[in-house]
């Protein structure tokens, strides 16, 4: 026997392994055998193989003769919850009006919540999709004035340049133009070979590195060269699949407004952006080497919104550093060059902040820019109702489970006369509730798969119920465990901590601590739903007050005419006249500018000649209208006159009453203004203050000048006569452009579609507000049902000794109706509170009338009469005779 | 009823416990069946079969001495009980009395060939 190897013992692991599984008894001559084998084997073979045969041995004692019992034990256990769910099964079916509610209620809850999770998480889930996130940025501006503070996207053109000259950090930068301009969002457009003029949205411009910058997935073509080439446009796959269906569009021509002089070549075909985009579009028109419009402008106009990727291992607040070094250094200059005269403040007040791409969406840093966002308000408040509806259902559990106490109380003591452990009962009671919340998620699943489409209508947006996700099942039945667990803890306490002598002797009395605890959650259930009906008549009222608002303009009656772009300029002027010789057309105008979001915007810098008193920061909205733009719109001029066609106007402008005030003109008529080009002007009007922008902001300082507008002639109709008229028009209009068809809208329809979340926001309230009434008063019924039951003697004695029925009736209303004003007490101050906050950075809002409060107690006061009533007469109407007959 | 009939595996190992006498453990059972039939087991598997053969009362066990190899541990000495050498016989015999049946060889058995 060689001896070296002796210090070598067996594996440990494996032995630990083999003690784990192996019944004690054997453990002695099991081990022992297996070191002998193990130090036999040594002997003639290498520790490794050894080793590796203990392994081996170890496996093969997994045999039934060897393991420990632990199957006799798994049965019982089985055993036990299976006869748990018997017992839930038939107390659910013995009480059928109880467990509905229950079930009912519980559902209602879980679904709800089911639907703003997906809503919630589909917000949070915007432009997690690239592979380099964390090193995607947008440069944004931001202003930290005295009075002021400010974070925006446009920067100017030639930014680019400097920034690539200068800041190495930057791996790619690409300018983007987002706004209304140029070509930037909706066009008429056509293949070369056809002449068929289709209207698309989603056009806008950017540079070539756009692409790999956001990693763009290419269908053909590819990132590096897609719109390197002048006039090259790169169109979404959906795009493709509509205009050149089943061929490789590489290298086709469109054109755009029928602007054939100038066609646009595809570069290549990227994939659809995913919904979870902050960007969207289907067409991206280059930016290289342009000679007109977009990718132009010079130092004078903030134009551009600046996509970089940073270098690996980057630091995001050195390189905002360095943007300030290189603003002081190169780009001063050049500005003071350009005939900036702002330069002071720049460098006093302005800094640069590069904006995570994944924080775009939701814009928490509140930076102005062109496209639309969620809401992190949204998403928090939507949250807070979906855990609020929860807790109501998981109180309406508890309440309901600890209501049925006396019902339950025998089982109890039977179940400890006969020697279980309140453990054991605490088990029952729990696996019982867990049972109820599976019930009940799986019933509010399928409530969520049917309210899935009401509700993607309510939030406008595509969600779906990912069943095929793993993930989300396994979510949902953890969901149901600890749901079913934390509703279940109280009740299991509570009642398996009946005396049995007591309960059994039938001189259990209920404590009164339970219905403290009762009464508690019924208040809390009534406050919270007061508080949702508040919010929901609150914000209804505040739709309702901006839908009926004096504007300052008429939004009735007037039609909107898209799409003229494609006419030569004289072509416009003619259909111009030609629509007014139509009977019903009061008048018409051709202006771009419209006092409705989604319509051109331009802002200018305005002084007044020869005073430096101004802010020399001072912007304010420049439209180009010509002379019927006023009476189309019926806008009304506070002093002065409209443009005169028969004058030049060149050097004429109107200003709003607003601006007029900012620059504190007594009598504005006359006052010489200057705009940032140096173009001089002078004030003919001041037209009366209107609403040009959203009601939820204050009017801005607004210039008109004159000019014809180049894509959209409005007319304003002298009846509400509209089929005829419409039809004169599309008659008219076949006339100009055969090629296209007619497309208009209803100034007053674009005006409603600016409070889309608004009207959002209200019917959410106004849902789930409903959704936590039937939850709440599921709660109340069944514990009227409950209580009242338990009176029943009580109600018949008094019946006996002659009380009245509406007597009776006041008996057992006046407890209930005492907590639902105990709530409303709590939820006025709380949703006067609420309310306030909400409407705080609302220009326009209403003031808070008692009348919403007024309206919600009594509302309040009325469900849970109406919930109670119907318990309360039966029992109060019922013959006492039946009820006693048993003593 | 218990099964008393013998498998093949359960023959070979109760003949090893009677060949090994004070010996007969589940190592040196399991050594000696390699060594004698130059197939390979498992310690696990002679001991799941020595097992089963004392449940049906063919062998008998008891707990021997320690030794250092062990580790100190005893190790349970297995012996043929009365029944368990019955049904060696039976076996045997039956197996007889099958190879006389068999024409090829009946009346001539000559085991040593």
């Amino acid at each position: 026997m060689n001896k070296p190897k002796n210090h070598i013992a067996p594996p440990k692991l494996a032995q630990r392994l083999l003690k784990w599984f192996l019944k004690n008894e054997l453990a002695e001559e099991v081990l022992g055998d297996l070191d002998e084998k193990f130090y036999k084997t040594l002997e003639s073979k290498s520790e490794r193989k050894a080793k590796r045969n203990y392994w081996y041995q170890v496996k093969n004692y997994i045999r039934p003769f060897a393991l420990k019992r632990t199957k006799v034990n798994y049965s019982n256990t089985i055993g036990m919850y299976r006869h748990f769910l018997k017992i839930s099964w038939r107390g659910m079916l013995r009480n059928k009006v109880f467990s509905t509610i229950k079930i009912g209620g519980f559902s209602i809850g879980i679904a709800a919540c089911i639907l703003i999770s997906l809503f919630t998480l589909h917000e949070l889930d915007y432009d997690k999709h690239y592979e380099n996130s964390d090193r995607i940025f947008r440069i944004a501006n931001e202003y930290r004035g005295e009075n002021y503070f400010g974070r925006w996207t446009n920067m100017q053109g030639p930014f680019k340049e400097v920034l690539e000259e200068h800041l190495p950090d930057i791996n790619q930068l690409a300018r983007v133009v987002k706004w209304k301009w140029g070509n930037v969002g909706e066009n008429h457009i056509r293949k070369v070979e056809s002449k068929q003029n289709i209207y698309e949205e989603g056009f806008f411009y950017a540079d070539p590195e756009l692409l790999s910058i956001l990693e763009i997935p290419m269908v053909y073509g590819n990132q590096s060269d897609a719109l390197a080439s002048p006039n090259s446009i790169v169109i979404s796959e959906k795009m493709a699949k509509k205009y050149f269906p089943g061929e490789n569009p590489m290298g086709r021509q469109l054109i755009l407004n029928d602007n054939a002089a100038s066609t646009y070549t595809v570069g290549g075909v990227m994939e659809d952006f995913p919904i979870t985009s902050h960007l969207q579009g289907e067409f991206i028109m280059t930016l290289f080497e342009r000679t007109e419009g977009p990718g132009v402008s010079d130092w004078c106009c903030s134009n551009y919104d600046f996509y970089v990727k940073l270098l690996p291992n980057t630091n995001k607040e050195q390189v905002e550093q360095k943007l300030i070094d290189i603003r002081d250094t190169y780009v001063i200059d050049l500005l003071t060059e350009a005939g900036n005269n702002e330069i002071d403040e720049i460098q006093n007040y302005q800094s640069y902040y590069l904006q995570p791409v994944s924080d775009i969406y939701l814009n928490e840093a509140e930076i102005g820019d062109h496209i639309p966002h969620g809401s992190i308000y949204a998403v928090w408040v939507f949250s807070a109702i979906a855990v609020v509806i929860l807790v109501l259902a998981c109180l309406n559990f508890i309440n309901l489970s600890t209501a049925k106490s006396i019902k339950r109380a025998k089982e109890v003591g039977l179940r400890k006369v006969v020697g279980s452990f309140r453990s054991g009962l605490i088990r029952q009671f729990l696996a019982e509730s867990i049972f109820f919340s599976m019930i009940s998620i799986f019933i509010g699943l399928l409530l969520a798969w049917g309210a899935l489409p009401y509700f993607n209508d309510l939030a406008d947006k595509q969600l779906t119920i990912p069943f095929q996700s793993v993930n989300f099942i396994l979510l949902l039945v953890l969901a149901g465990f600890v749901i079913g667990a934390v509703s279940g803890v109280y009740p299991a306490f509570y009642l398996s901590r009946f005396k049995p002598v007591e309960v059994l002797k039938g001189s259990f009395s209920r404590s009164t601590k339970a219905s403290f605890f009762r009464s508690g959650m019924v208040v809390f259930q009534f406050a919270t739903t007061i508080v949702l009906i508040i919010a929901a008549l609150v914000t209804h009222q505040q739709f309702d007050h901006y839908m009926n608002k004096s504007l300052g303009y008429e939004k009735e009656q007037v039609i909107n005419i898209l799409g003229i772009n494609t006419l030569p300029e004289q072509r416009r002027e003619l259909l111009k006249e030609e629509l007014l010789r139509l009977p019903n057309i009061q008048s018409a105008t051709l202006g771009d500018y419209l006092p409705v979001s989604g319509s051109r915007m331009t802002n200018y810098g305005f002084s007044l000649d020869g005073s430096s008193d101004i802010d020399p920061g001072f912007e304010a909205a420049r439209w180009i209208i010509d002379e019927d733009y006023l009476a189309t719109m019926s806008m009304e001029l506070s002093t002065g006159s409209n443009f005169n066609p028969d004058l030049t106007n060149e050097n004429s402008i109107i200003i709003n009453e607003s601006m007029a005030e900012a620059f504190h003109l007594e009598d504005p008529i006359g006052t010489r203004l200057v705009d940032m080009f140096d173009g001089k002007y002078n004030v003919i009007g001041v037209v009366k203050d209107f609403y040009f922008e959203s009601l939820t902001a204050d009017i801005r300082p607004l210039t008109m000048v004159y000019g014809r507008g180049q894509s959209t002639l409005s007319i304003k109709l002298s009846s509400t006569e509209m089929e005829n008229t419409l039809e004169a028009v599309e008659n008219k209009w076949s006339e100009f452009q055969p090629n296209q068809p007619l497309r208009y809208t209803f100034l007053d329809q674009r005006f409603e579609e600016m409070y889309r979340s608004f009207q959002r926001a209200r019917n959410i309230f106004l849902i789930f507000s409903l959704l936590s009434i039937i939850v709440a008063s599921l709660g109340l019924f069944a514990l009227s049902a409950f209580i009242i039951e338990q009176r029943n003697k009580e109600v018949s004695v008094r019946k006996v000794l002659g009380a009245s029925t509406s007597g009776i009736f006041n008996l057992l209303a006046k407890d209930f109706v005492k907590l639902v004003l105990i709530a409303t007490l709590l939820a006025i101050p709380l949703g006067w509170y609420l309310m306030q906050a909400f409407l705080q950075d609302l220009a326009n809002r209403i003031t808070l009338s008692w009348e919403v409060f007024a309206v919600a107690t009594i509302g309040a006061l009325l469900i849970a009469l109406l919930t109670i009533s119907y318990e309360s007469i039966k029992a109060a109407l019922a013959n006492p005779v039946k009820t006693l007959r048993s003593e | 009823m218990k099964e008393t009939r013998l498998g093949d595996f359960e023959e070979t190992l109760l003949l090893l416990v009677g060949i090994l006498e004070k010996e007969a453990y589940a190592f040196k059972i399991a050594e000696e069946f390699e060594s004698q039939t130059k197939r390979s087991t498992s310690i696990g598997a002679v001991h799941s079969t020595l097992n089963r053969l004392s449940d049906k009362g063919f062998l008998t066990s008891e707990m021997g001495a320690a030794t250092a190899e062990r580790g100190g541990r005893r190790k349970r000495i297995y012996s043929i009980t009365a029944s368990g050498q019955r049904a060696l016989q039976d076996s045997r015999d039956f197996k007889l009395s099958l190879w006389k049946q068999f024409p090829a060889f009946a009346g001539d058995l000559n085991f040593s060939a």
